[in-house]
């Protein structure tokens, strides 16, 4: 899939606070944490920093991110998403392949955190060892966590494992190819 | 060959999570070749016009589960089973399949460990093959979730 990610926005605003020098940049919005509505307003943030993922957002909430490091992002899911009357009619089961699409969007949110601005395309180049080993039902939270591993040119790799309440759900292998265009300068 | 109502007599799978259109050839318990139709009004196209890569895999598995479950009903007209997605290994995408595309997809069963499956899949458009790897199903002739 190739995704393009707009990265004009100030950075994400995050659901809790970030450490070292990503607290100093993020403390005006950590204070805005506070007010109400912050998490819709993280919600949207997300919803237009990913093209065009209305129908299949597996994120709901970035708790930490370290940038070209880690991400962690979670999920709430509940039977009242439209994918479960079909997957399984009368037995939900979060589809594998949308919890490897929740990992794939964390991946490319750890990219465009990972650049200041610029025109950023991303695509899946490669999964690998993807094994998913619980089924998620509704009623779990889902955590996902991807960790940068290698970059090697323009092909960065990633770790990723979904986890509810601690047990490993599912984890894999994603390459990502990263194309980024610098336009203009930071003042 | 294979029509979607024998499709879903095979799988669980419904709206808006079938993936698999039309099976075109079939070996039972070997593999197969099936075609998904990429039309503008399902529900991934959201503006964008790229079948989402994850979906793909799902097409896969779903047509890995026909070519098992069309074997169960082979010995056994009435035998119930479940499969589910267990694994993906070493997946290359060269580009994402796109709006008004037919994909052909080829599985054929690599190797079998219990009850996990391992097949080879190709996934084509127009003679360009796009996609391939390796997909793993777990398949069992008793429902696993029942305690659950």
């Amino acid at each position: 899939m190739i995704e393009s990610i707009s990265i004009s926005h100030p950075p994400l605003p995050l659901a809790s606070e970030g450490c070292g020098e990503e607290r100093i940049r993020r403390k005006a919005i950590t204070d805005a944490e506070k007010t109400p509505g912050a998490e819709r307003k993280q919600w949207e943030e997300l919803f237009h920093r990913l093209s065009h993922p209305f129908p299949i957002l597996m994120i709901d909430r970035v708790e930490e991110v370290e940038r070209e490091k880690k991400i962690k992002a979670v999920k709430w899911v509940t039977a009242n998403e439209f994918y479960l009357t079909g997957h399984f009619p009368g037995e939900p089961i979060l589809p594998g392949v949308l919890t490897l699409e929740g990992l794939v969007q964390g991946a490319l949110l750890l990219v465009a955190e990972s650049f200041n601005r610029g025109r950023l395309r991303c695509s899946l180049e490669k999964v690998d060892r993807v094994r998913f080993k619980r089924a998620i039902v509704p009623g779990d939270r889902v955590e996902f966590m991807v960790q940068l591993t290698a970059k090697e040119g323009e092909l960065w790799k990633f770790k990723g494992q979904a986890q509810v309440n601690g047990e490993t759900a599912a984890e894999a292998n994603l390459i990502l190819k990263i194309n980024f265009h610098d336009v203009g300068f930071e003042i | 060959m294979m029509e979607n109502k024998e499709i879903q007599s095979i799988l669980p799978h419904r709206y808006p999570f079938l993936l698999v259109d039309r099976i075109v050839e079939l070996k039972p318990g070997k593999g197969g070749i099936g075609i998904k139709n990429l039309t503008g009004n399902e529900w991934f196209f959201n503006g964008g016009n790229s079948y989402p890569p994850v979906l793909l895999l799902e097409s896969l598995a779903q047509l890995g589960g026909v070519v098992l479950g069309s074997k169960a009903r082979e010995e056994n007209p009435n035998s119930r089973f479940f499969g589910l997605f267990a694994g993906v290994s070493d997946f290359q995408y060269q580009r994402a399949p796109i709006l008004g595309e037919q994909i052909t997809l080829k599985v054929e069963l690599s190797q079998s460990l219990a009850s996990i499956y391992r097949f080879a899949a190709e996934v084509y458009v127009e003679g360009e093959k796009i996609a391939s790897g390796q997909v793993l199903l777990s398949f069992s002739r008793t429902p696993p979730l029942q305690n659950r």
